[in-house]
């Protein structure tokens, strides 16, 4: 999990402008919304490319990327249950 | 797609930036061309005596052609322009030959990876995420 949550964090700071220092980013902080990063569809966009790219794990739908990009945690736990990382 | 695709863009007349389609793998992959010639508009004055497509309508051009790839009816706007590049000026009697190719998308975003050529070489390029506003009614993205 720690390994993996590491490279989403790489992820984020390499492919997302964030006004957050990355390891102020802690495995529950929400990545969208006013009480998290704030991240928007494109950045949301940008991180399911990356993930596909890092990780070789495709977010199909809309639905899928509420749920699975909510903070690294569930990010890291998708990942998993994908069988990669 | 029936009949000419580039009619099938949005856009006014003009405001239309996409001359023909050469090739369309519908969703996938798209080659247009455009023709710049010296009595287009907005060349009188970029610049008076020394006419340069403004790199601004190069993209537009590129992004329309990304557009051409999303489902008949939509209707889509920009969303984020990345990594453009313009290497080379493009003038009257130029031809532009512009190759979009979709990368993936989410929602209502769909990303494109387009090049711009003049004679085989790159004269711009840019990574360009549209996105649909008014979905065809039956075929959602």
């Amino acid at each position: 999990m720690n390994e993996i949550a590491q490279r989403i964090r790489t992820l984020l700071s390499t492919r997302l402008k964030l006004a957050t220092a990355v390891d102020e980013i802690t495995d529950d902080t929400p990545l969208f919304g006013p009480t998290g990063l704030g991240l928007d569809s494109i950045d949301a966009l940008e991180l399911v490319l990356g993930l596909e790219k890092e990780f070789g794990v495709v977010v199909e739908d809309r639905a899928t990327a509420v749920k699975v990009l909510a903070s690294i945690r569930t990010i890291a736990d998708y990942i998993q249950s994908q069988g990669k990382g | 797609m029936a009949g000419d695709p580039v009619s099938h863009l949005p856009h006014g007349i003009s405001f239309r930036f996409v001359d023909r389609v050469l090739q369309i793998v519908p969703g996938d992959r798209v080659v247009a061309l455009k023709n710049v010639t010296v009595n287009d508009p907005y060349l009188q004055d970029h610049f008076p005596g020394n006419p340069l497509m403004p790199g601004v309508l190069l993209v537009e051009s590129m992004a329309q052609t990304a557009g051409l790839l999303l489902p008949e009816g939509s209707s889509a706007v920009l969303a984020q322009i990345k990594e453009a590049r313009f290497r080379s000026p493009v003038i009257p009697g130029d031809q532009i030959r512009i190759e979009a190719v979709r990368r993936g998308g989410l929602g209502a975003l769909h990303r494109f990876e387009v090049v711009a050529l003049v004679n085989g070489i790159p004269a711009a390029e840019a990574e360009i995420v549209l996105a649909v506003v008014m979905p065809n009614a039956e075929k959602q993205p």
